[in-house]
């Protein structure tokens, strides 16, 4: 639940209301995961309703800033110490379409390959272009980093599986 | 303006039986101000094409331009290299003898350069990299990345608008290759024509558009999107 957490990470720094939730956590990371604002508020009641976060009184706009609990600094503290599972990746379109392309026999699987390294390449070349303009946040600089390194991990297994295709024939 | 062009470009290195195809017919421009990346496994022809493009090599046929000149016409290719091409090499060639400024002083005073004057230069290829605090430092107290960085302003110093990169980022860590990349793109948005070859997709993705090679031949570039073409 990257979203709850990361609102709680928010709320550990002081209280917030929700659209400086949702303005901070979109700067964090460079607006790769847009909220919304139905989002923010959904989560915060479920942070209530679970004893971590605590609602102040409405200010004379009528917003209301939220306050973490002990048991929701335990919670953020919990978090930032657990390493991330491998497990609840969703399957890979890609990969899926490869393999049943190799199965086919039937398809070009060179062509395959060499169209998506081309649209990969593409969007690495987006990506960097996006990290050189972000020169002051260094958080967003490493969300994109985070991108342009799963974007290389494909153009190199693509290449892998080109090499391996190009032997097999 | 288009400052490299090659067309139809090939190269064949031996005869008969034993020959060997490096490129077969390859077209390519370079236009001033853009960085082009040539990606491609071992083997596709990438180096063989850089060498052209620089004026190492000749054609066995197509033609080559640099600037505007035809190179099968050009008499002092020597010369035309000096002036107007910077070549950076995955080992770097800096000479251990001499501090970092020498280094970056030295092709300039091989074009003749009196030596303040050439160090005045040196210095100020330094600074735009950000590099003036090495420059009486030797090569061997330098660290990989700084080396690099004195061998890109090597390749910069005087009007050089053509820069030729061979794997320029070759063993740095990856922060360390960004800063290089940087270097070649600031030079680039100045004005210069940058012809990178590099196996590293993150470091090819700095460039305005990629170029694959696979033997001997472009066989795409990511200059005309594919997803709307569809």
């Amino acid at each position: 639940m990257p979203v709850r957490h990361g609102l709680l990470a928010l709320l550990s720094r002081g209280p917030r209301h929700g659209y400086q939730l949702r303005a901070e956590f979109e700067e964090s990371t460079g607006a790769t995961w847009p909220l919304n604002i139905g989002q923010v508020y959904t989560t915060l009641a479920r942070l209530e309703r679970d004893g971590l976060v605590e609602p102040g009184e409405s200010d004379e706009q009528g917003r209301v800033a939220y306050t973490i609990t002990a048991a929701g600094g335990e919670e953020v503290a919990r978090w930032f110490g657990t390493p991330v599972a491998q497990t609840d990746r969703p399957r890979d379109e890609l990969v899926i379409k490869l393999a049943m392309a190799v199965a086919a026999k039937s398809v070009d699987v060179a062509e395959v390959i060499h169209r998506q390294r081309t649209a990969t390449m593409r969007t690495l070349q987006q990506l960097t272009k996006a990290k050189r303009a972000a020169a002051d946040g260094v958080a967003q600089r490493l969300v994109l980093e985070s991108m342009i390194f799963q974007a290389e991990a494909e153009q190199r297994w693509l290449d892998h599986c080109e090499a391996v295709l190009k032997e097999e024939r | 303006m288009t400052f490299v062009r090659l067309a139809e470009v090939a190269r064949v290195h031996g005869e008969g039986a034993t020959a060997v195809h490096a490129l077969k017919g390859v077209s390519l421009q370079v236009e001033e101000g853009e960085l082009v990346a040539v990606m491609g496994p071992s083997g596709s022809g990438k180096s063989t094409l850089l060498n052209l493009a620089g004026g190492l090599d000749r054609p066995t046929s197509g033609t080559v331009h640099i600037d505007g000149q035809d190179l099968a016409t050009v008499r002092d290719l020597a010369a035309l290299r000096r002036r107007s091409v910077g070549y950076v090499f995955q080992d770097l060639n800096l000479i251990m003898s001499l501090t970092a400024a020498e280094n970056v002083m030295l092709p300039r005073e091989l074009d003749g350069l009196r030596s303040g004057r050439a160090r005045e230069e040196a210095m100020s290829v330094l600074a735009e990299i950000d590099a003036e605090d090495l420059a009486d430092r030797f090569p061997e107290e330098l660290s990989g990345g700084q080396r690099q960085r004195v061998a890109i302003a090597r390749a910069l110093v005087g009007e050089r608008r053509l820069l030729l990169a061979d794997e320029p980022t070759g063993a740095l860590d990856t922060r360390t290759g960004d800063e290089i990349l940087r270097t070649l793109r600031a030079r680039c948005d100045a004005g210069a024509a940058v012809l990178l070859v590099t196996h590293e997709p993150r470091y090819a993705a700095w460039a305005d558009r990629v170029v694959f090679l696979r033997d001997g031949m472009i066989s795409d570039t990511t200059d005309v999107p594919l997803e709307s073409a569809r």
